[in-house]
């Protein structure tokens, strides 16, 4: 047995997530009543979210009629494409028992960095306090101003960027011992004054129109019901498949595929469920753990990709305010443990609509604004708790089908 | 029925009761507006919110509102959630300059008209913006120090020592506002040679803590300073940390008062100007911006107008020691003070 086989073999027991979840999973409990049994099974589903969103459309449909249009639906899931490009590589942070608090300013200096390179014009009555004035940012815009190659320059800078970033939090954590909260905190807190101070606090506009593309381009629109006149207005067609679509579905397949069909993947969840017997069994903790910073830092800048091309501008404050929240609760509120070893992408996707609609459906019952955000710390604290109950609950179903 | 699962039902109930118990609403007939605005963290925006708000639920007409909590991407997407809810008309509070104009970019493709409330987009060319005339709120003000200033000099003869705390100079609000108080200054020296002296800037950034350094050197380098004007009203307690220990901070009618004008119109220079200490502030009247927001707007929702493109100036006022128990009641700074907004 060569010793990657011999790793995956003592890995997979240690995969809770894979192991017991899964409404197939119900013990052999036959004293509890059919009812007790579908809501046991319900909850330690791999689709608890899913189904909950359902319901939760379904009834607030009837009240809220405008949910159901499909205008609103469209919108709403074009609103999911970044969220979810950004809580997927919050997500692999998670099931390794880390957390990723810099993703926020990773999007930021990645924007900022990003227009850097392709923007078309500068106004020096903005940058000329910039210490990239004169050199990277003139007013004729910027390093590859006017360049075919700029827009897949900038792009291919921003994840690599990115990727650097989740490398230095990475390699912080685990060569210092550092705690991840500390050590993304302060990277946070350091790219976050490193992007204002290289704009001096100001957006970077000019940005090319083939990237604005990529944040809000529809490759096929479609138009419900019947053309009465000769155009048709903007407001009626429906963005079906855009750009920001085919870029996250892909990653969240790439990370589907890591986290279920590799070795890699199983290391992950080894690592989150218990990090010393998986450096016992051979796991290398150190290059894994590195591995996966990189990929949150690579997400983040993919959703720094799509919410710059979305504004049309290099923002860096882009990723600040209460975006981190909704990262991490969208990551939660699709069975990712706070704990690690617990999580999977399709959860995120879940998670991520559950966000959403929710969002969708405080903002339809017309309740201030004020009273939204605490509704939504609320729903992330019940998920939170409801997290605990169910690894509890798959706990006692595999003690007790075992 | 096992103990666990009992809870998990509950937390689920609690849930969605947690979700709906704030209310149901039915759709309702009649005008629907979106008021999506970036946050409401001073005193200006929550009196700029509430009357807004205020002014179209009276009107019979419904409010969306959004708070973006300072997140562009956030309230790029809010309005689009309100075009698909087929609102009548946006108002917006943009972030900043450059999504403003990405914004009503979206809003006018899908043929919703809407205004943008007191900060401009980059791009003024698109929707109606409903902006603060800086210079001549500032002009307001510093006319009235200088009708004093010039009484001053006709009894003592003696040239006034003005002094101004400019704004960070990127932002065209801190440049209308330097203008104003230059443009005063420079034309009683024209009709009055010798009433002013040579103005001392002093840079802020809009910073309290670089204000408060800069301030006391230039204070402790010219002591003979007699006018302070303010590009900003929330410097007012920087300014009077610095005169206060040097017994420079005294109300006007006593000896040594140094004559004190800003602008912004907020309850703390409502107060000082109560209290006689500030003589002169040049309001942004917010009221008026408001009121104009939202007639334009009402406007072109009557006329079918679904791009309406219009930048509508406030010429703001000064409120002075003078006209304060006449026209405090249009001050929003004042109506914040008069609710107690300073005790909380």
């Amino acid at each position: 047995m060569n010793k990657e086989s011999a790793v995956s073999t003592i890995n997979e027991p240690l995969n809770v997530a894979q192991t017991f979840s899964g409404p197939q999973a119900s013990p052999p409990q036959t004293s509890s009543s059919g009812i007790v049994r579908f809501v046991r099974g319900l909850l330690v589903s791999d689709y608890f979210v899913l189904y909950l969103t359902i319901v939760f459309f379904s009834v607030s449909s009837i009240f809220f009629t405008t949910l159901a249009n499909p205008g609103n639906i469209a919108n709403q899931v074009q609103n999911m494409w970044p969220l979810l490009a950004v809580a997927i590589g919050q997500t692999f942070v998670l099931i390794i028992g880390g957390i990723d608090l810099s993703v926020g300013a990773t999007m930021g200096i990645t924007s900022v960095v990003g227009a850097v390179v392709m923007a078309e014009t500068l106004d020096p009555a903005f940058f000329d306090k910039s210490p990239l004035w004169g050199t990277l940012m003139r007013e004729s815009g910027g390093i590859l101003a006017g360049s075919p190659f700029a827009v897949p320059a900038a792009v291919i800078v921003m994840l690599l960027l990115g990727t650097f970033i989740g490398f230095l939090n990475g390699f912080a954590i685990t060569r210092f011992r550092l705690a991840p909260f500390m050590v993304t905190l302060v990277t946070s807190t350091f790219f976050a004054a490193f992007a204002l101070w290289l704009t001096q606090s100001r957006n970077i506009s000019g940005i090319p129109d083939s990237f604005v593309m990529l944040g809000k381009g529809d490759i096929i629109s479609i138009f419900l019901g019947e053309k009465l006149t000769p155009d048709i207005a903007r407001r009626d067609i429906l963005p079906f498949i855009t750009y920001p679509f085919l870029i996250t579905v892909g990653l969240a397949i790439m990370a589907q595929f890591i986290l279920s069909r590799t070795v890699f993947g199983r290391r992950m969840f080894s690592i989150g469920t218990n990090r010393k017997a998986s450096e016992i069994s051979g796991v290398p903790n150190t290059s894994v753990t590195i591995r996966v910073y990189m990929f949150s830092g690579f997400c983040a800048a993919v959703a720094s990709i799509l919410y710059s091309a979305r504004l049309a501008i290099g923002q860096p404050s882009l990723g600040g305010g209460n975006l981190l929240l909704d990262i991490i609760g969208a990551a939660v509120i699709g069975g990712t443990s706070l704990f690690g070893g617990k999580g999977s992408i399709r959860g995120t996707f879940f998670g991520v609509a559950f966000f959403v609609l929710l969002l969708n459906i405080l903002n339809a019952m017309r309740l201030s604004p004020f009273v939204i955000d605490a509704v939504k710390g609320f729903i992330i604290l019940i998920a939170a708790l409801l997290d605990i109950t169910r690894t509890r609950l798959a706990n006692r179903q595999a003690g007790s089908g075992a | 029925m096992n103990n666990l699962v009992k809870k998990s039902l509950l937390l689920i109930v609690a849930l969605a009761l947690g979700t709906f118990a704030f209310g149901v609403a039915t759709a309702q007939d009649g005008q629907t507006i979106c008021f999506a605005f970036q946050d409401l963290e001073t005193e200006f925006w929550v009196a700029g919110h509430r009357a807004i708000t205020d002014t179209l639920r009276g009107q019979g007409i419904e409010v969306l509102e959004y708070n973006a909590n300072e997140d562009p991407n956030r309230q790029l997407e809010q309005v689009r959630e309100c075009i698909t809810q087929g609102v009548d008309g946006i108002i917006i509070i943009p972030q900043d300059g450059d999504s403003a104009n990405t914004i009503i970019a979206e809003a006018q493709a899908s043929d919703v008209p809407i205004a943008v409330f007191n900060r401009p987009p980059n791009d003024t060319s698109a929707g109606v913006v409903v902006v603060a005339d800086n210079v001549s709120a500032t002009e307001q003000a510093v006319e009235f120090i200088a009708q004093k200033a010039l009484r001053q000099f006709e009894i003592t003869g003696e040239a006034v020592t003005p002094l101004i705390l400019v704004g960070a100079l990127q932002d065209t609000n801190a440049i209308g506002r330097r203008d104003g108080f230059f443009n005063v200054i420079t034309r009683y020296n024209e009709r009055y040679p010798g009433l002013f002296n040579e103005p001392i800037e002093v840079a802020t950034e809009w910073d309290a803590a670089t204000a408060l350094s800069n301030l006391e050197a230039a204070i402790t380098a010219k002591p003979e300073v007699d006018f302070i004007f303010t590009s900003s009203d929330f410097l007012f307690p920087t300014i009077r940390s610095v005169l206060e220990p040097r017994g420079m901070w005294v109300p006007a009618g006593q000896p040594g008062h140094v004559l004190l004008a800003g602008l912004d119109g907020d309850a703390t220079a409502c107060m000082l100007i109560d209290e006689g200490y500030v003589d002169a502030t040049g309001v942004q009247n917010l009221f008026l911006e408001a009121e104009l927001t939202m007639d334009r707007l009402l406007q072109a929702i009557a006329d079918g107008e679904t791009a309406p493109n219009e930048v509508l100036l406030d010429p703001g006022f000064a409120l002075t020691a003078g006209n304060i128990y006449f026209q405090r009641d249009e001050m929003w700074g004042c109506l914040l003070y008069d609710e107690g907004f300073l005790d909380q």
